[in-house]
């Protein structure tokens, strides 16, 4: 997809101006710039300490990418910030994830509200065994949506902002396991839009494709990061390099070094992160 | 850019409590109750058994029962001994039959038959499973007996030799398609790295393939064991039912008894609370712990090879035991120690002294042989084994044939043997290929003529104008068998209702809710083991349960809650593994995008595991289609004139048909034919269904 088709994708919804101020404020609302914040954020795995007192502070708007050697637990950090890891047994936290100030962990805090604020893309592209549209359609119907002219005009938009609209609009009933990878990825990417989240969290996302797919996946998150703050696990380390506003890097469980990408990349300041960059371990 | 137009809609509601109220717990507490009353009458069986057994053991004691020689309760004599040798002396014989047949199908099919041929073939086998074990027994009684009889000129041909080949073929499905799947499981990339050092196909296959799915055969053969030992019409039909040990020991004409078909003999008329009823309990029992033992060793067996192959590694149990000093004399010393034990065991229980003596020497001698075995050179070690193999059978046919032609047979065999290792590899593999050939070929044709003879002799009853829509008369002598097809379907339709929706519910919550605990294990360990428990022990339990403790008179109710209790626990793994098949990241998607987990299992889990579900619900029918012992004493009628729907009346089957159609009433060959053909015609329909499902559903599946 070329980049400056991308402006013509991002139509404009027909229905419903009259609330776009109250919209606008919404997203404004938390005025800090930081959306996520994790505070002393400890983690186990049955007896397996696998993240160690991470404290870390995710910027509005921007792509952080959060980078290390395999089992550093950037996937398992990742994982917190929608209660991923709840599912998992024998996994412990202790400290504080702040979304918009509010801790995730609280007793009285909803998990499903916030997970439907706090999208997440896996690392395998894991559509439903369903067709494209009722793969759209699943997370607004959850959340009470029923009409099917507003499900309607909900797939084409996301699809149109996943930029896999012209690839598949004269297939929406087919099944979505008959895509490619790469489509697979993006339309799991559309079906997180599709309940408006606040924040997309991506873990890996294009571990498991090839470099064209992974290409557009790339152009996609640069531009979703205009609307959206993007928080993204990446083995790549160019990846990282050419996408994130900020990086940080893990080693065995601990935040080893975090700022901003041209300064991790180009001045590191701690030796390991150096060593990891340059290639000589990971 | 457009980036202000992006949040120009509310579509989602700024207040997002709605989702707090939350239908979850309901269905989860549902699910719950649900899974509890499948487990409760899972467990049931078991503690009703034993609590209805157990005076008998009171009163009787051990010893006499598992050593007495002499069985007849009505005398008030409880020598179980003979039953039990006659059980596993008719088991080893259907194993020694099926093993080589099964294995060499089973190599053919996996290894050597063209793809299209192999998926025939697969087909065929799982279908073959289905065919229910009156017919075996019908075939028995009217072909094998007659053809036993005549060659060896005996007055009849009720024998353990057509006992075990009876459940030999009965096994055979079943051994052949778990070694397949053994075989089948070796990776390829262990072929190929045999192959590119220059190894002809058989020596891959004998010295890789089978080596490495050597657990899955092992496997193979004992639920190969488990099948046989519970099997009850069939071996009710043919082995003649004589509480004897056969004389002399190796004699394959007599008659013998099984513990199965004891029971299904003496249960019926024995007076309700007397030591002789109990006494059939007790030899349930005894049952039930020798399958349990089996099932459990399949089991272990057959996760160990899942880890194997998944790479997922083995817990570390008893790791600290394990780095004792203890258990390292233990290993060292094992075969001293399993010595003394067994001996010991030999001079503990109640025998005479001869045998005393024999025993302990046997067992001495046994693990000189080992020791002797582990001192000769690793290329040596083979002839040991083969020695120990070839005295065993000259031992059996010197009993028959005399001792000087059975030496010259050993002999002969000790050279074949000899030849056949010097010959060229390529010589080897064309005689091994042959062979393989040959015992499949004599597989298929087996289990070939026994279906060939019933369509062929019951189809033109078959075609008789009344024989599938008229009544029986003269004790099913005449008339048609319409009242027994739609009892059969009552039956069958009937225990689906009611297992189905327990059985769904209890998969679902133990493979989604339930923790993974102590207390889950013992259910799963439980729910496993009936899974593999014989259908007459179902029947004991349902006629105690059902009709005495809750006084139900005999009733198509009562059969269907029995034959639904004894197909629940196939339903409830079936779903299980169904619902664990589907990948964790279609949960994580869906939970991802806010959706509740039963949301997420309702929309996205449980519709993609429907095919699965349903091949094990229609699996489970054409089981309880083709059962006998679960509901002679507890649902049927031998004959009827009317078709009855009401549920506290017994109905007709068509297997119990079938069997009174070949004990009771002497001359009816041809209408038992006809009944064995509508009875295998329904069940192999309902299996053949169930496969097509599945491999559709397969071809179809594509995560």
């Amino acid at each position: 997809m070329k980049k400056e088709n991308s402006g013509d994708v991002f139509l404009v919804l027909k229905f419903k101006n009259k609330n776009k101020e109250k919209i606008r404020n919404r997203y404004n609302e938390y005025n800090d710039e930081f959306v996520i914040e994790t505070k002393e954020l400890n983690l186990w795995y049955e007896d397996n300490h696998a993240l160690k007192n991470i404290n870390m502070k995710f910027r509005k708007n921007k792509v952080t990418a959060i980078i290390g050697p395999s089992g550093c637990g950037k996937s398992t950090l990742l994982r917190c910030f929608n209660r991923m890891n709840d599912v998992i047994e024998g996994c412990r936290i202790e400290g504080e994830v702040l979304f918009k100030g509010e801790n995730l962990y609280n007793n009285n805090a909803d998990i499903r509200i916030n997970r439907k604020k706090i999208g997440m893309i896996f690392q395998k592209p894991n559509p439903f065994p369903m067709s494209i549209y009722d793969n759209i359609i699943y997370g607004p119907k959850i959340h009470k949506i029923e009409d099917n002219e507003i499900l309607e005009e909900i797939t084409e938009n996301c699809l149109k902002r996943a930029v896999l609209w012209d690839e598949v609009k004269d297939r929406l009933k087919d099944t979505a396991m008959s895509l490619s990878g790469g489509q697979q990825q993006r339309l799991c990417i559309a079906r997180a839009l599709a309940v408006e989240p606040e924040i997309l969290l991506m873990d890996e996302p294009t571990a498991s494709l090839d470099p064209i797919a992974t290409q557009k996946i790339e152009d996609l998150i640069f531009e979703l990061k205009k609307e959206w703050t993007v928080i993204i696990v990446t083995h790549n380390m160019q990846q990282a390099a050419r996408i994130s506003d900020y990086t940080g890097f893990m080693y065995l469980g601990e935040l080893i070094e975090y700022g901003e990408t041209t300064q991790i990349f180009e001045n590191p300041h701690q030796k390991l992160t150096e060593n990891y960059i340059t290639g000589r371990f990971g | 850019m457009a980036t202000e137009t992006v949040y120009d809609q509310i579509l989602y509601k700024e207040d997002l409590s709605y989702l707090k109220k939350n239908r979850d717990p309901i269905i989860k507490w549902t699910l719950f109750v649900f899974a509890s009353i499948a487990t409760i009458f899972v467990f049931l069986i078991i503690i009703f058994l034993f609590i209805n057994g157990a005076p008998f053991f009171a009163a009787v004691p051990l010893n006499d029962f598992l050593f007495g020689t002499n069985w007849l309760p009505t005398a008030g004599d409880f020598g179980a001994l003979p039953i039990i040798v006659d059980t596993l002396l008719v088991t080893f014989g259907a194993i020694i039959i099926a093993l080589p047949l099964g294995l060499a199908t089973a190599i053919f099919i996996a290894e050597i038959a063209p793809p299209k041929l192999r998926k025939a073939l697969k087909f065929t086998v799982e279908i073959l499973a289905g065919i229910p074990s009156i017919v075996y027994g019908f075939f028995g009684l009217i072909v094998l007996n007659v053809i036993i009889k005549d060659i060896f000129g005996l007055h009849y041909g009720n024998s353990w030799l057509s006992g075990s080949f009876i459940l030999a073929i009965m096994a055979l499905p079943t051994i052949v398609s778990v070694c397949e799947d053994a075989i089948r499981a070796v990776p390829d990339y262990y072929r190929n790295a045999s192959y590119a050092m220059g190894a002809t196909k058989w020596q891959t296959i004998r010295k890789i393939v089978i080596p490495a799915g050597m657990s899955g055969i092992t496997a193979a053969i004992i639920l190969g064991i488990g099948r046989a030992l519970g099997e009850t019409m069939a071996m009710l039909l043919v082995i003649g039912n004589c509480k004897t040990f056969p004389e002399p020991l190796t004699n394959l004409l007599d008659c013998v008894a099984v513990i199965t078909s004891t029971i299904a003999a003496g249960w019926g008329p024995t007076e309700q609370g007397s030591l002789e009823q109990r006494s059939y309990l007790a030899l349930a029992i005894f049952l039930f712990l020798m399958t349990l033992i089996i099932n459990t060793i399949a089991n272990l067996i057959l996760s160990r090879i899942q880890r194997k192959f998944s790479g997922e590694r083995s817990k570390k149990r008893f790791s600290e035991f394990r780095e004792s000093k203890l258990y390292k004399y233990m290993q060292k010393y094992k075969q001293l120690l399993l010595t003394i034990i067994i001996s010991g065991l030999f001079i503990l229980i109640p025998i005479d002294f001869v045998s005393r003596v024999i025993g302990v020497s046997i067992c001495i001698g046994l693990s000189f042989l080992m020791y002797i075995r582990k001192k000769v050179p690793q290329n040596k070690k083979k002839w040991i084994t083969y020695g120990i193999i070839i005295a065993f059978v000259g031992w059996v046919l010197s009993t028959w044939i005399g001792i000087l032609l059975a030496i010259t047979i050993c002999v002969l065999i000790l050279g074949t043997i000899y030849v056949i290792r010097r010959i060229s590899t390529v010589s080897q593999q064309r005689l091994w290929f042959s062979i393989i050939y040959l015992f499949s070929l004599l597989a298929v044709i087996i289990v070939g003529i026994l279906v060939s003879y019933i369509v062929v002799r019951g189809f033109p009853v078959l075609l008789e104008p009344d024989f599938l829509t008229g009544f029986p008369s003269d004790n099913g002598r005449e008339g048609g068998i319409l009242p027994a097809i739609v009892g059969t379907l009552e039956l069958t339709l009937g225990s689906i209702a009611f297992a189905l929706p327990l059985g769904v519910c209890a998969g679902i919550y133990l493979s989604e809710y339930a923790k993974n605990n102590r207390i889950t294990k013992i259910i799963r360990a439980g729910i496993d083991n009936l899974n593999g428990t014989p259908s007459i022990v179902f029947a004991l339990f349902g006629f105690v349960f059902f009709i005495l403790f809750f006084g139900l008179g005999r009733s198509l109710l009562v059969g269907i809650l029995t034959l639904g209790l004894m197909i629940l626990p196939t339903i409830i793994r079936t779903t299980e593994e169904a619902v664990k098949a589907i990948p964790q990241s279609f949960r994580e998607g869906s939970l991802a995008l806010g959706s509740s987990k039963w949301q997420g299992i309702g929309k996205i889990v449980f519709p993609a595991a429907i095919p699965g579900i349903i091949t094990g619900a229609i699996l489970g029918m054409g089981r309880s289609a083709g059962e006998t012992a679960p509901i002679m004493f507890t649902a049927v009628r031998s004959s009827a004139r009317w078709i009855t729907f009401s549920l506290f009346e017994p109905v007709m089957a068509l297997t119990y048909h079938l069997y009174r159609l070949n004990t009771e009433v002497l001359d009816a060959v041809d209408k038992a034919a006809g009944t064995a053909l509508t009875l295998l015609i329904l069940v192999l329909l309902l299996y053949a269904f169930a496969f097509i499902i599945r491999s559709r559903y397969e071809k179809r599946k594509q995560w």
